[in-house]
């Protein structure tokens, strides 16, 4: 009697560890390997809205990956190359002129709280002029891709000859918050660099190395 | 002509004419015995471990994360700034005087790295062990982080307004103020000193080196008139004399010096040109490895042969002497007369230097150019030298006023007088009579903890700045990162003092309008002139051509005395890396084995094997050096000792610049475990401080010191010597290709090489290789070729590859177990006995084409490139050694720990192209691969090719004889192409197929074709 019971509770025991496991085998990575992963960011930055509907070009804020290892985020004054101008939504913004049209008065500023971050972070006041009393704060974005240090990756090289943002940060122009798509493994770096010297990259010749210092020193 | 029979290379005594247990040491890979008690370990244990590892292993898998990285933009990103893109800032070296231009290499606003400035009309792009090492003293916790008042933190505006407050007493009491210095090369900071001084009555600036060439300048005062160190012209010279001048390797300039020697001795042009070279000398220095005559002589006979040389070449010249010079040094007259006629064929193409402080010896010296007509060819004295401008008299007068108490104000601007002066223990107790002492060292060191004002000058790396080397040649420096502490820069201070609150960028920049741009000779505005002077980081002006005063014969009629020491005399010497000991503190050139001795971290007292044999004295033995003044007053010091080679008898030699204060805190300098000792001495300092034997005589400060006493105190000190570390041994009972026995190194004379009889490479025979020939390399083929005739072993490479490659330092302990990290070593060979000849190997990965490394790495870490290049893959690593153990170079190195850098800030000078490497990795020598990678990309991204000379590796950089030479032996017009086709070529141990891609050009001395010098006929005297 007594042995059936713990028979049936160990039985009971190893379906939930397997459906525990079964469960997590699905987001199983090895270590390392970030695919998935799509952190919060301190300024609910839209790619879909800037790259997608806007259409604005990965280099115009990313231009470090023309020209460094690095693609680089912009610098906050990059962003108010435009958000000196727009402070919210244009629909709300549109509302407010109609609104004060109507009223016959000058429109109120509105600013966005997630804009307003840029301005706090600048240390701009509400007519966008540096207040020398607030303090400069710069924005600490959370990386998403990350390569270990023993790997030397460089976005010039890449982009240079074509390599589309895209091909290894995915569809960016569609994501709200930007997800890590791909998985970085050597094997994905290696299969690329492999095809690209068969095929070349969008049929222009180009002839990566596979060599392993081509990314390890 | 005879094939010269192979010469017998060794490394030291014990394994050359002294053989002993040496050999097997040397062969051994581990230092240590290796008999450590092992547990028995069981199936069951072995079972237990392996699946705990197993079970972390996949919850660590599971559960792993990694960690939250931020990334920080710039909230208003400078437009000359990308993150990731490093960029060149011409500025001057702050190392020493001589004042060498660098580029200082800059990634996301910190210098990372300091190349030679290749444009610079004097250093040419090389840099030396100082130089490269400097950027570590930028990033060194222990600077001081601000301005201190009675050893209180204090602020720039208390500081100035009590000093200023005391400067106003003495003003007006009309005290004495003094400046004490070291060569101050700025003549921005020689003018604002001038400028604080005018407002004192009693003022003056005195200017001192710890390494004195002060003798030079006077001698040239007394036959010239004036009081100047002439440019030397080692490039224009045929003939080159050197009497115990150091000159490639610490003497006065040294880096342009041995860019200039080179180029007097350049094999690849047509006719080759070869200056013949020869050094007399006491002691084995760098340059004396170099020369094609070496006459060793002790202290005492120097002066006799210039003297003899002197008389010699009045003789031959027909000129009237005021009196008759002593032309007789005994049975060598031979050697002199031969030396005199070399010189007299070569009149206005020779150079005869001398390194004594002896005035009587440089009068002599003089005479002798003056003879030779070399005034106004290879001594320039139109542009004369600025790098050594210190009178030692001026010293000997302010140490008096000094103990009168008559100074009101003392500023000491860069130098330690209580560390370095003979009389620091009465210097140091002179300071505390003084007022007001204001220094103006960025550290606590001998002299500074005694200051009432500490007020710390910045970096040269921090601050706007300018230097003189040579008459007509200004550098710029310019701040590469803004200054990490709140110090404040040298001229700010002298000019916030004299009322004036300009910045210094602001005073360089109109001292330059004023004094330097009226003769740079160009129409344009000063705006576009300094522009371009911040650009290229030095400008050059015309020197009004002054005439040079008459040799004044009248200077030899009463030639002051020489004084002879009597017995064992010591002779003080500085060495490449720690100079006068002014960065002592440098892990880095703390840890660079001296090029002669092989030895880090540490001085010692060299004894020649025979002077050792004489006095009972064995290696490592610590002796008691003792002498005794005329007062009566007593020096002594405990050295261990050192068996040098090529040595005269009669010296015992040591090195200055040890025993510094702040050296204690190498004590740990290594990794944290269980068998760690300390790498320090029981004093807690690194080596001992030779400066109580140098003596302040006549006016001069000397370096020989006479009637030394040794005796044995019967301990014994290890010492951390790498000669017999990683080296390479041509088996004797293998047998080789053609049965020829073949040394490491080869070597050849002039003649032998000129006609054509030479071929330091074997012939090519069958070789049946063990390897298919499975490398095509269809692209880029990288090699090397080093050109050992023109390298020196200054050992500038070695430390570039360090602050390139995150190399790190691994402390006095771990050296002493053969686990010093460097990529890059520097072989030196002897050959001979009494009368050695030295050969400098630079021996690093030889990126062999049939890796014996490759072979035997079981998870293949180690793999060719399609370009040639062996590779070591961090990440891939297990650590097995297998590698190093098969590698017939010994380059591979290990990480037994995580090397910690001692002083955590100077991670800012790390890399970010080079991985850090962790624990249990092997590493080794890359070809600078992060360069190579950096140039295909730059090519791809312009279109273009990699050009033929577009990528230096790090080594070949620096280095000051421009040896190294890198490059793609597929491009049949490429410079390396074309070096490796001459007789000189040969590899390492090419007989055994290893196809390295390192080659090496055979050294050739300019000697008759049996290949001996002269010297090597006399006896040793």
């Amino acid at each position: 009697m007594n042995d059936r019971l713990i028979t049936i509770v160990l039985l009971v025991g190893l379906a939930f560890s397997l459906g525990v496991f079964a469960v997590q085998a699905g987001s199983w990575h090895l270590p390392g390997n970030q695919q998935g992963y799509e952190p919060i960011q301190p300024i609910a930055f839209s790619h879909r809205l800037h790259a997608g509907e806007m259409q604005l070009g990965c280099v115009y804020c990313h231009s470090a990956a023309e020209v460094s290892r690095h693609a680089g985020i912009p610098p906050a004054s990059t962003c108010m190359n435009c958000h000196r101008y727009v402070s919210a939504p244009l629909g709300v913004l549109r509302a407010e002129d109609d609104l004060a049209k109507k009223e016959n008065r000058k429109p109120r500023s509105i600013v966005s709280p997630e804009i307003q971050k840029i301005y706090a972070a600048l240390g701009l006041d509400d007519q966008l002029a540096r207040d020398p009393q607030k303090n400069l704060a710069p924005i600490a974005w959370t990386r998403v891709y990350r390569l270990p240090d023993f790997v030397y990756f460089n976005h010039s090289a890449h982009v240079n000859v074509g390599v589309a943002c895209q091909q290894c940060h995915g569809p960016v122009e569609t994501m709200d918050r930007v997800k890590h798509v791909s998985d970085l493994t050597m094997g994905w770096c290696v299969n690329c660099h492999r095809t690209a010297n068969a095929a070349g990259v969008a049929t222009k010749p180009v002839h990566p190395s596979t060599d392993c210092s081509t990314c390890h020193y | 002509m005879a094939q010269r029979k192979a010469q017998h290379y060794w490394r030291s005594w014990e394994e050359g004419p002294g053989a002993s247990e040496f050999v097997q040491i040397s062969r051994d890979e581990f230092a240590e015995s290796l008999d450590r008690p092992t547990e028995q370990f069981s199936r069951r244990s072995f079972l237990k471990a392996a699946g705990f590892t197993a079970t972390v292993t996949a919850l660590a898998a599971g559960c792993s994360h990694a960690p939250v990285e931020k990334a920080i933009p710039y909230l208003i990103q400078p437009e000359e700034i990308v993150p990731g893109v490093s960029y060149f800032y011409a500025t001057t070296c702050g190392g020493c005087s001589a004042a060498c231009g660098v580029l200082a290499k800059n990634r996301d606003g910190r210098p990372i790295k300091l190349e030679g400035n290749p444009e610079h009309p004097l250093s040419r792009g090389g840099l030396c062990v100082v130089g490269q090492a400097s950027l570590l003293n930028l990033y060194d916790s222990h600077r001081l982080k601000g301005p201190l008042r009675e050893g209180q933190e204090s602020t720039w505006a208390e500081a100035d307004a009590h000093i200023r407050a005391q400067l106003e007493t003495i003003r007006a009491s009309r005290g004495a103020v003094r400046v004490l210095s070291g060569t101050v090369s700025s003549p921005t900071l020689r003018a604002q000193i001038q400028t604080f001084l005018a407002s004192f009555r009693d003022a003056r600036h005195i200017v001192y080196d710890a390494l004195s060439s002060s003798a030079i300048a006077d001698a040239h005062q007394a036959t010239h008139g004036e009081r100047r160190v002439p440019h030397f012209r080692f490039d224009k010279a045929d003939v080159i004399v050197s009497f115990d001048a150091d000159f490639l390797g610490t003497w006065i300039s040294p880096v342009e010096f041995t860019r200039d020697y080179a180029s007097g001795r350049r094999l690849d042009t047509l006719p080759p040109r070869m200056s013949h070279h020869t050094q007399v000398e006491s002691r084995l220095s760098l340059t004396g490895a170099k020369a094609d005559q070496r006459i060793r002589v002790s202290p005492a006979e120097n002066a006799a042969w210039i003297e003899s040389l002197a008389a010699c070449l009045a003789k031959t010249a027909g000129a009237a002497l005021p009196f008759a010079l002593n032309g007789e040094v005994g049975p060598h007259n031979s050697i002199i007369e031969q030396l005199a006629r070399r010189l007299w064929q070569a009149r206005g193409r020779c150079l005869v230097v001398c390194g004594s402080q002896e005035p009587r010896a440089q009068i002599l010296v003089n005479l002798i150019n003056h003879l030779l007509g070399n005034y106004g060819t290879t001594l320039d004295w139109n542009a004369p030298s600025q790098q050594k401008a210190g009178n030692d008299c001026e010293l000997e007068a302010l140490s008096e006023e000094l103990d009168r108490g008559r100074v009101a104000a003392l500023f000491l601007l860069h130098v330690n007088p209580v560390y370095e002066l003979p009389n620091g223990p009465a210097f140091r107790a002179a300071l505390g009579r003084v007022p007001l002492v204001v220094n103006f060292a960025d550290r606590w060191e001998e002299t500074s903890s005694l200051s009432r004002f500490l007020c710390p000058d910045h970096n040269p790396l921090e601050s706007w700045g300018d230097a003189e080397a040579v008459r007509g040649v200004y550098g710029l420096c310019q701040p590469a990162i803004r200054p990490l502490g709140n110090t404040r820069s040298v001229l700010e201070s002298f000019a916030a003092w004299s009322g004036d609150t300009r910045s210094a960028y602001e005073l360089v920049r109109a001292h330059w309008r004023e004094n330097i741009f009226p003769h740079a000779g160009n129409a344009g505005e000063f705006d576009a002139f300094w522009d371009r002077a911040v650009e290229t980081g030095f400008v050059s002006t015309a020197v009004q051509a002054t005439n040079a005063k008459p040799f004044s014969f009248s200077a030899l009629e009463n030639l002051p005395k020489i004084s002879t020491p009597a017995g064992l005399s010591m002779v003080l010497y500085p060495k490449v890396a720690m100079l006068d000991g002014r960065f002592a503190e440098n892990p880095w050139l703390q840890e660079l084995p001296d090029p002669i001795s092989k030895v880090a971290w540490d001085n010692y007292a060299c004894f020649s094997p025979a002077a050792a044999q004489r006095l009972g004295v064995q290696e490592g033995d610590v002796v008691r050096l003792e002498t005794t003044t005329e007062g009566g007053a007593t020096t002594s010091t405990e050295l261990p000792a050192f068996l040098q080679p090529g040595q005269h008898d009669q010296v015992v030699a040591v090195a200055l610049g040890y025993g510094r204060q702040g050296t204690e805190r190498f004590a740990n300098a290594g990794p944290k475990w269980l068998f760690a000792r300390s790498g320090v001495g029981a004093d807690g300092r690194v080596g001992k401080n030779a400066a109580p034997f140098v003596t302040l005589r006549d006016g001069y400060l000397q370096y020989v010191r006479g009637g030394i006493r040794v005796t044995s105190t019967g301990r014994r000190s290890a010492l951390a010597s790498t000669q017999g570390h990683h080296s390479l041994t041509m088996p004797k009972d293998l047998p080789l290709v053609g049965g020829q026995h073949r040394d490491i190194v080869r070597e050849t004379t002039l003649p032998a090489l000129l006609a054509g009889d030479f071929k330091a490479a074997p012939s090519p025979a069958k070789i049946n290789g063990l390897w298919p020939t499975d490398h095509p390399y269809t692209g880029h083929r990288w090699a090397m070729a080093i050109d050992l005739t023109a390298c020196t072993g200054c050992s500038g490479c070695v430390v570039a590859c360090q602050a390139e490659n995150n190399i790190p330092v691994v402390g006095k302990d771990e050296v002493l177990r053969h686990r010093e990290m460097h990529w890059m070593r520097i072989d030196r060979y002897y050959a001979g006995e009494d009368e050695v000849d030295v050969v400098h190997q630079p021996m690093l990965c030889q990126q062999c084409d049939n890796a014996p490394c490759e072979t035997v790495c079981p998870v293949i870490a180690t793999v060719h490139s399609a370009e040639g290049l062996n590779q070591q893959i961090y990440n891939r690593c297990v650590g097995t050694r297998y590698c190093a153990n098969n590698c017939p170079y010994k380059t591979r190195r290990f990480n037994w720990f995580n090397y910690m850098r001692e002083d955590a800030l100077q991670n800012l000078a790390l890399n970010p192209d080079v991985t850090v490497r962790s624990r249990g990795i092997m590493e080794k020598c890359s070809f600078c691969v992060q360069r190579i990678e950096a140039a295909r990309i730059e090519a791809r991204r312009s279109d273009k090719l990699i050009a033929d000379g577009q990528i230096q590796t790090a080594c070949q950089q620096s280095c000051p004889a421009q040896a190294i030479v890198f490059g793609d032996l597929n491009d049949p017009s490429s410079r390396i192409s074309k070096m490796v086709q001459g007789p000189r070529r040969f590899a390492v141990l090419e007989e055994f197929n290893f196809r390295p891609a390192v080659n090496y050009l055979a050294v050739v001395r300019n000697r008759d074709a049996s290949g001996k010098s002269p010297s090597e006929d006399r006896s040793n005297g």
